[in-house]
C-alpha cells in the first residue's frame, strides 16, 4: 500500500507535480542532446584524425622518433608480421619524409607520405575526400594528391606541377617534380596544411632506395576495446621496433577524449545539482503541508521507517516519472539530428582550424542513457533525505493540531 | 478489569521557563465496555489528558497502564507500535488519508499490521457494513460528508481490534443529524462488541449520551459521575 500511497501523493498537486516532471524532462532532454552533440564533434575529430593521421597503431624504426631522420628503416618483413596479426584489419607501408614543395608561387614546409596506392586506400579512405581530380592511378609516376588549402595557399591548380624537394640518404638535398591529380579536403586544416601524398615507388625512386619503409600504419579489428592488447600482442612479435597507439602519438587525441567526458561529468554533477534543489524544495513544501497528515499516519500507528521510505518513493516516483519521458525525447533528438546533420558551414573555417568536421552526426551510446536514468533516481534519493526526514522529526501530537 | 489506570499524573509543559500545568495529579481508572466522555472547559486539560492517555504525551510525572504495561516508559518507536496495536484515534477533523478510497483508509492499520489481503478485505468490509457506508467504500474522503467521513474514521479506528478507541473532539465538525448517528453509531458499538469508548467533548449531545462523565477543571478531577 506504501507505493500506491507515495504514486497518488505525487498527483495532488498536479501543477506542481508537472513543474518538476516539467524541469526532469527538459533537463534530461536538453543534457542528453548537448552530450550527444559534444561526445560526436570529439568523435568526429578523433576518427578523423586517426583516419587521416595517426591510424590505431603506428610501428616505426626505435630511433625514427627523434628526428624523423631517413635512415631509421623498417624491414618488410616487419610489415608481413603485423599484418599476419590477427587483430589487425588492414596494414599500409609508408615512406615519410620532411621537405618542402614549392610553386612558381610559394614554397611550404610539408611531410611528405609516401603510401602504396591499394594499401592506403584501405585505411585512410583518403579517395572519398577528393573534391577535384582523381587517385592515384596504376603505371602512371610522379602523381601527387595535395589538399585544397594547400592549393589555395600555393596557387595552384589540379594537372599543375609541383616541385617536392628534401634530403636524400647521403644528406644531399634532391627533388622531383610531380603532377598534381587530386585536391582532397579532409576538413582538418591542420593535416591539409602538413601533408601530401605521393607513391611510395616514385619516392623511393628518388630516395635511391626501392625498400626505403619508415612508417606501417595499422587499423584494428575492434579499437575500442583491443587498442592496448593489440598493441602489446605486435611489440611481443615485432621487437626492435616502436609500436604507438593513437594516444601515445597524439596526446591530443587523448587530452580531447578525455577532456569531453570531463565536461559530460561536470555537465551531469551540474544538472543533477539543480534538479536536486528543485526536488527537494517541492517534496518540502509536500511535507510541510501535509504535516497533520503525517502526524496521524503517525499517531496511527505508522512506524518512522514507514514514514521515511513513502517520502523517499514519492520523490523517486515524481523524479522518474519525467525521466523516461525526457530520455525519450532525447533519443528521438538525437535520432532526428543523426539522420540530417547538423551543418556548423557557418563556422566551418573556425573548426576546420581546430582539426574538426563541419558536419556534426549527434549519436549517443546505449549505455549514457542508462547511466541518465539511475543519475536522476539517485538524484532524487538524494533530494527526498531530507524532507523524508524533516517528515520523521514531526511530532504526532503537535502535527495533528496545525491548522 | 481497568484497561486504562492513570495514576498521579501531572503534565507541565515549559516547565524551566514559564510553566504551565496542564495537569496537576488526576488518577483515573476506565474499565472495558465503559462510554466516557472526558469534559470541562477549554483550558481543563482535556485534550492533554486524551493525549497522554493515547501515548501521543508524555506525561511530566505519574504512571499510565493500559492492558497492564506500564506506557511511560516506552521509547518513540515502541510508543507507535503500541498505539498501532492498542489504540483506535477519532480525530475531530476526521484526518482520514485523502489519496485512499475509504476502504482503502479502513485496511490501512491492518497493513501496518501486516494482516494479509483477504483478511484486510473481510475486515474492512464488516466494518463498513457496520458504519453504514458499504455503499461508499470506493469513494475517496473529499467525496464524502463530514459525517460519513467520520464514520470511516471510526470503522478505521475499529479496524486493528484495539483496546479502546479514544476520540477527540469527534461531534465537533458536525451538524446535529450526523452527530446523532454517529454517537447511535458508537453506543452500538459499545453496547453490542463491548468496545471501549473514551472522548474528550464540549458537545452536550455527546454527554448526554455518556455513561460516565469525568469533569477535569485547571488540571483536576472535580467530577466522576457515572449514570
Amino acid at each position: 500500500m506504501l507505493p500506491k500511497i507515495a504514486w497518488r501523493n505525487v498527483w495532488r498537486s498536479r501543477a506542481r507535480s508537472f513543474v518538476v516532471i516539467g524541469a526532469v524532462l527538459l533537463g534530461v532532454w536538453a543534457f542528453i542532446t548537448m552530450i550527444s552533440f559534444s561526445l560526436s564533434l570529439t568523435k568526429n575529430y578523433v576518427d578523423d584524425a586517426i583516419r587521416f593521421q595517426t591510424s590505431h597503431i603506428q610501428i616505426h624504426h626505435p630511433d625514427f622518433e627523434e628526428d624523423k631522420g631517413l635512415q631509421f628503416l623498417l624491414d618488410e618483413k616487419v610489415f608481413d608480421k603485423a599484418k599476419s596479426q590477427p587483430s589487425v584489419q588492414v596494414a599500409a607501408r609508408r615512406t615519410i619524409v620532411n621537405g618542402m614543395i614549392k610553386s612558381s608561387r610559394g614554397a611550404r614546409g610539408i611531410t611528405i607520405k609516401g603510401v602504396e596506392p591499394e594499401e592506403e586506400l584501405t585505411l585512410t579512405t583518403i579517395n572519398e575526400k577528393l573534391i577535384e581530380g582523381r587517385y592515384f592511378q596504376k603505371g602512371k609516376t610522379n602523381e601527387i594528391l595535395i589538399s585544397t588549402k594547400m592549393a589555395e595557399k600555393l596557387k595552384l591548380k589540379l594537372r599543375k606541377k609541383v616541385v617536392l624537394q628534401f634530403q636524400d640518404f647521403k644528406g644531399d638535398i634532391t627533388a622531383g617534380s610531380f603532377r598534381i591529380v587530386g585536391l582532397f579536403n579532409t576538413g582538418n586544416t591542420v593535416a591539409d596544411l602538413g601533408m601530401v601524398m605521393v607513391n611510395r615507388s616514385d619516392i623511393n625512386r628518388i630516395l635511391g632506395n626501392e625498400n626505403t619503409l619508415h612508417e606501417i600504419a595499422i587499423q584494428l579489428k575492434n579499437a575500442s576495446n583491443d587498442l592496448e592488447s593489440a598493441q602489446e600482442n605486435l611489440v611481443t612479435s615485432l621487437p626492435n621496433t616502436t609500436i604507438k597507439n593513437y594516444r601515445q602519438i597524439s596526446p591530443d587525441i587523448q587530452l580531447y577524449e578525455s577532456q569531453i567526458y570531463i565536461s559530460v561529468s561536470v555537465l551531469l554533477f551540474i544538472f543533477m545539482l539543480a534538479l536536486v534543489f528543485g526536488i527537494l524544495n517541492t517534496m518540502l513544501m509536500a511535507v510541510l503541508e501535509r504535516t497533520k497528515e503525517l502526524g496521524m499516519l503517525m499517531a496511527v500507528g505508522m512506524s518512522k521507517g514507514r514514514v521515511f521510505l513513502m517520502i523517499v518513493l514519492e520523490t523517486i516516483m515524481l523524479g522518474l516519472v519525467g525521466a523516461p519521458l525526457g530520455l525519450g525525447a532525447g533519443w528521438l533528438t538525437v535520432r532526428y539530428l543523426n539522420k540530417t546533420g547538423i551543418d556548423l558551414g557557418g563556422y566551418a573555417e573556425g573548426f576546420e582550424r581546430f582539426g574538426l568536421s563541419t558536419m556534426i552526426r549527434p549519436e549517443l551510446e546505449t549505455e549514457l542513457y542508462f547511466i541518465l536514468m539511475v543519475a536522476v533516481f539517485f538524484t532524487a534519493l538524494l533530494a527526498s533525505l531530507y524532507p523524508a526526514y524533516r517528515a520523521i522529526k514531526l511530532k504526532p501530537m503537535e502535527a495533528i493540531r496545525k491548522i | 478489569m481497568s484497561i486504562i489506570k492513570i495514576e498521579s499524573v501531572h503534565k507541565t509543559y515549559n516547565p524551566e521557563k514559564i510553566p504551565v500545568h496542564a495537569l496537576r495529579g488526576v488518577d483515573l481508572s476506565i474499565e472495558k465496555g465503559e462510554f466516557t466522555a472526558i469534559v470541562g472547559p477549554s483550558g481543563s486539560g482535556k485534550t492533554t489528558l486524551l493525549n497522554i492517555i493515547g501515548g501521543l504525551d508524555r506525561p511530566s510525572q505519574g504512571k499510565i497502564t493500559i492492558n497492564n504495561k506500564d506506557i511511560s516508559t516506552l521509547s518513540d518507536n515502541d510508543m507507535i507500535k503500541f498505539r498501532k496495536d492498542n489504540i483506535g484515534f477519532v480525530f475531530q477533523a476526521y484526518n482520514l488519508i485523502p489519496v485512499l478510497t475509504a476502504r482503502e483508509n479502513v485496511e490501512f492499520v491492518m497493513v501496518l499490521q501486516n494482516k494479509s489481503q483477504k483478511e484486510r478485505d473481510h475486515r474492512a468490509n464488516e466494518l463498513l457494513e457496520v458504519v453504514g457506508l458499504a455503499d461508499k467504500k470506493d469513494n475517496r474522503p473529499s467525496e464524502l460528508s463530514g459525517g460519513q467521513q467520520q464514520r470511516v474514521a471510526v470503522a478505521r479506528a475499529l479496524a486493528s481490534k484495539p483496546a479502546f478507541v479514544l476520540a477527540d473532539e469527534p461531534t465537533a465538525n458536525l451538524d446535529s443529524a450526523s452527530t446523532a448517528s454517529l454517537l447511535d453509531m458508537m453506543a452500538n458499538l459499545n453496547k453490542e462488541e463491548g468496545m471501549t469508548f473514551v472522548f474528550s467533548t464540549h458537545d452536550q449531545r455527546v454527554i448526554d449520551r455518556a455513561r460516565r462523565v469525568v469533569t477535569l477543571v485547571d488540571g483536576k478531577i472535580e467530577s466522576d459521575e457515572t449514570r
